[in-house]
């Protein structure tokens, strides 16, 4: 092969370099778009990480501070047939050790720096000599020490005297460091404690709210579908007067806040009855505009020859509704359930209202929550448990029907 | 459904058995419907207040009205009889049968429900694992009939299981043995004679009788195919609509007689100091908190949308916080807004630190006190909520920018834009009915804010410090079922109903007509 040697001209040059500047800034440009979307990414599930990890706590792990994300706990070991506390301490050679404590009140001196009285230490007597020489430290006299730390010796001034304990190793009981009891490092384990949940369930009926919410959830949004379909079926393929004017009418009131309806809906409840009961979440949320508005628009782009043929082999409409026109329309009525699924199963303003009582067994699960989270002696972790509880179903349904949840913010916008 | 006849050449002259006793009962509807309509004006039997006697006449009135004309059409055997009669006959079996209902305890009865379902909510496993099994037969391309069936039946037994283990057999006694309590029996035959009288209008033979054509059966199936979602929207949506704009002008607390007192209460919103800072708080919180959710959103829209790989990913990291329930994620942010163990100091602390040891300056982190301190309250409600939308108003910018025609995009390469010039000039024009729809419905969410500051400031009072979270709909709350004032509340309600219906029109007008209703 052989090849001339063109001569580079300024112009294929300045392409060259064209295209490292492009390939520059594509890879600039996507490190960038990853650094934002990892930067919101991080933000939007720290939250829920944080959940995770505290419903695991103890009750003091979540007043710890500085705080941390791992629940843990204190580890201790067997010794003699009896629990020790560990501790994490640094010994004479300067490694960090798990220890024991293996003798509380050593006599012991706090010993400060020559150079710098700031820097001081508690380190057992037993283990300094006095020099015999004096030094000066903020206008007071006070001796000088020689202190032996391991294989090196130290002179420090001893300011006052104190007791520390003896830490020890359970392998090797040469090892040793010295250290005040009350301030040491305690050791510890990264310790799940799966326990809260069984206490959520069993001590706070937490497991009545669970069913009370899926059967709440269930109910609304079957009789929403059914509700929807039978409408979105009429406005669609049945000709009637004043049909469209009602449709109008209807998908008009997506604009009426609930806000608006709370008092009068209470009344209502009250003189139905309804006040503290599930079905006062269940019945009045079955009729929904914009349900009906989903099926319908999905309803008119069923070809028309699909009913036709149906109805010349005189089937009625009914049948042909649910035999034909539903099956065909799996995607919009799977997006309809995940909306009402989601809105039946987070409402909170109207079971607030309208499940007011005192008696837990009509609550649902965000009345518990802001029950349980609203009680001041109620530890974190407890609270951090039920909310694990109440969002682990949503999350797996849209962890299964992402697609239509998508959908179904695409083509309404509604929350 | 639809009951056709070819017209009326076709009419039967021997009258069906059914006419006679049809007759008794249209007229004895249309003397029940007097005898209310006088039991209402004389003030018999209920005691009633001003309007909602007034509609009740009205109401009756018109079926009174439509019961004659019921009678002498049916007489007359015109089409018309059969369809009034048919839906007079058709509503008084739901008023009757949800009376009936009612007072049998069928929709409270949920709570029973709710107790033995309890213990046995297990069984609904069996269902799920039906519901795997068919989605496997899909998945696998192949139409595997006889694994079909065996989810079919799998999901089945899973109900039967459940409803037999939760005691349906007891319920159903139960059932029959509330239906003889002596009160609910001449309601449940009054509700029986009105579903048999329907369902003779409904039938072949009465269509026949009545020589109704094509078209006008197909009337009464689009009318019998949207009643639930009218009757429910009158009972349920346009109903209260109207008893709150009443209750509106009274002055009422819930228990004693409603007193009218016209426009009082509106004129009183616009002297009360704390619905006047309720509004202020909102227009704060809005003025920071929508171009917060709303701008961001965009950004990372154009970004997910530039089909690198990992994006779907991303889509759903961002659409959780609208997945998990508002008083959950409420909660999990009192903990990290906590002033002594929260996570959120704890951050401040740590960048200012790191800035110090960066510059050598001497900043001091403060320990803010998020939900205490009057001056931020606000402040922690907006961080949450705008956490919780951004995510939701990127997958809503994200169908907008996928909607957008990819040849425009095409034809700013050949013209040499580069990416900025493009998401200038191409995208952000292009996704102005989207923007506006974003815009629209943060706001309108934004104006009802109630939840977060609610859950924040638990067990306190949801106005927060020094009233610094209080919004119209906690004020509301608090007037309605806190302070008993319920017709202020209504007036608080209406106002805001306004103020939202203003927005709405005034967004949707800039938007050139492209709102939900035209899609």
């Amino acid at each position: 092969m052989t090849t001339t040697a063109e001569p580079r001209t300024d112009s294929t040059r300045q392409a060259r370099s064209d295209r490292r500047k492009h390939l520059l800034r594509m890879t600039v440009g996507r490190g960038g778009a990853y650094f934002i979307l990892v930067a919101f990414a991080a933000a939007m599930l720290f939250p829920f990480v944080f959940m995770a990890a505290t419903a695991l706590k103890t009750p003091e792990d979540t007043f710890r501070y500085p705080p941390t994300v791992l629940p843990r706990t204190s580890s201790t070991a067997q010794l003699a047939g009896e629990d020790v506390e560990l501790y994490s301490l640094e010994t004479a050679d300067g490694s960090t050790e798990t220890l024991y404590l293996a003798e509380e009140g050593v006599a012991a001196g706090l010993f400060a720096r020559l150079d710098d009285p700031a820097v001081t230490i508690a380190w057992p007597l037993e283990r300094a000599f006095d020099t015999g020489s004096t030094t000066t430290v903020a206008g007071e006299e006070v001796p000088v020490f020689a202190v032996q730390f391991g294989d090196e010796t130290a002179e420090l001034a001893l300011l006052r005297s104190t007791a520390v304990g003896r830490f020890k190793s359970l392998d090797d009981p040469d090892v040793e460091a010295f250290a005040i009891v009350r301030t040491a490092t305690r050791a510890e384990t990264v310790d799940p404690q799966w326990s809260n949940f069984s206490e959520i369930i069993e001590l706070r009926d937490f497991d009545r709210s669970l069913t009370n919410t899926i059967l709440v959830t269930i109910l609304v949004v079957g009789g929403t579908l059914f509700t929807s379909i039978m409408g979105g079926y009429a406005f669609s393929r049945i000709r009637f007067k004043g049909r469209d004017q009602i449709f109008v009418a209807y998908i008009g009131s997506i604009m009426i806040p609930f806000v608006v309806l709370i008092i009068p809906l209470f009344r209502l409840m009250v003189s139905l009855g309804w006040v503290n009961t599930l079905g006062s979440l269940v019945w009045p949320f079955i009729f929904n505009a914009y349900g009906t508005f989903l099926m319908r628009q999905f309803f008119v782009s069923i070809p028309k020859e699909l009913e036709e043929a149906a109805f010349i082999d005189g089937a009625r409409r009914w049948k042909i509704l649910w035999r034909i026109f539903v099956p065909l329309s799996w995607p919009a009525i799977a997006t309809l359930a995940t909306f009402m699924f989601l809105y039946a199963w987070n409402s909170f303003i109207w079971p607030l209202v309208s499940i007011n009582g005192a008696n837990s067994e009509d609550f649902v699960l965000t009345i518990a929550l802001q029950t349980l989270g609203g009680q001041a002696g109620e530890g974190p972790n407890l609270i951090f448990a039920a909310i694990v509880l109440s969002v682990i179903i949503p999350f797996t349904v849209f962890v299964l029907a992402q697609r239509y949840f998508v959908e179904n913010v695409a083509t309404s916008g509604i929350k | 459904m639809t009951t056709t006849s070819i017209g009326s050449s076709d009419r039967t002259t021997g009258l069906p058995g059914w006419y006679r006793p049809i007759l008794i009962w249209r007229v004895l509807v249309a003397l029940m419907m007097a005898a209310g309509l006088i039991g209402v004006l004389l003030r018999r039997g209920i005691v009633l207040d001003g309007p909602l006697r007034w509609s009740l006449a009205v109401t009756l009135l018109m079926f009174l009205g439509g019961s004659l004309v019921a009678v002498i059409d049916t007489v007359r055997q015109r089409h018309l009889g059969r369809v009034t009669a048919f839906f007079i006959d058709f509503l008084l079996a739901v008023v009757f049968s949800f009376i009936a209902f009612n007072r049998m305890g069928m929709f409270t009865g949920l709570d029973a429900v709710g107790e033995a379902f309890n213990g046995n909510v297990a069984w609904i496993g069996i269902v799920v694992l039906g519901w795997f099994i068919s989605g496997f037969t899909e998945r696998g391309g192949t139409v595997n009939e006889s694994l079909r069936n065996i989810a079919r039946y799998t999901m089945a037994a899973g109900v039967a299981v459940l409803l037999l283990a939760m005691g349906l057999l007891p319920g159903l006694i139960e059932f029959g043995r509330r239906l003889f309590v002596a009160d609910v029996i001449p309601i449940a035959i009054l509700a029986a004679a009105a579903v048999l009288a329907a369902r003779t209008m409904w039938s072949d033979s009465a269509a026949r009788m009545f020589s109704t054509t094509a078209a006008e059966g197909e009337t009464m199936d689009g009318l019998l195919f949207v009643a639930p979602n009218m009757l429910g929207f009158l009972a349920f949506m346009a109903g209260p609509l109207f008893v709150s704009l009443f209750i509106s002008f009274t002055e009422w607390d819930g228990l004693t007689d409603a007193r009218f007192i016209g426009f009082q209460n509106y004129i009183d919103l616009f002297s009360d100091d704390l619905f006047l800072r309720s509004l202020r708080n909102i227009v704060v919180f809005g003025a920071v908190a929508i171009p917060l959710a709303v701008l961001p959103a965009m950004l990372l829209a154009h970004l997910l949308n530039s089909k690198l790989p990992g994006m779907k990913f991303f889509r759903a990291v961002y659409f959780l916080p609208s997945i998990a329930g508002v008083v959950g994620v409420t909660l999990i942010w009192k903990q990290l807004f906590n002033s002594t163990v929260g996570f959120i100091n704890y951050g401040i602390l740590k960048v200012t630190d790191l800035f110090n040891s960066v510059f050598g300056s001497g900043f001091a982190a403060g320990e803010p006190q998020w939900i205490s301190d009057d001056s931020i309250a606000l402040i922690s409600v907006i961080i949450l909520f705008v956490w919780q939308q951004i995510g939701f108003n990127t997958v809503l910018f994200l169908a907008g920018m996928q909607g957008i025609n990819p040849t425009l995009y095409e034809a700013a390469d050949i013209d040499g834009a580069g990416p900025w010039k493009k998401f200038q000039k191409i995208t952000v024009p292009m996704l102005k009915p989207t923007t506006v729809f974003v815009v629209a419905t943060t706001t309108i969410l934004a104006l009802q804010l109630f939840n977060e500051p609610f859950i924040l400031q638990s067990p306190s009072p949801p106005s927060g410090p020094g009233n610094s979270t209080l919004t119209p709909v906690v004020y509301l709350y608090q007037n309605a079922f806190q302070e008993f004032q319920i017709g202020y509340a209504s007036a608080v309600a209406w106002a805001l109903f306004i103020l939202i219906f203003g927005v709405t029109l005034l967004y949707f007008r800039r938007s050139g007509d492209d709102g939900v209703l035209s899609s």
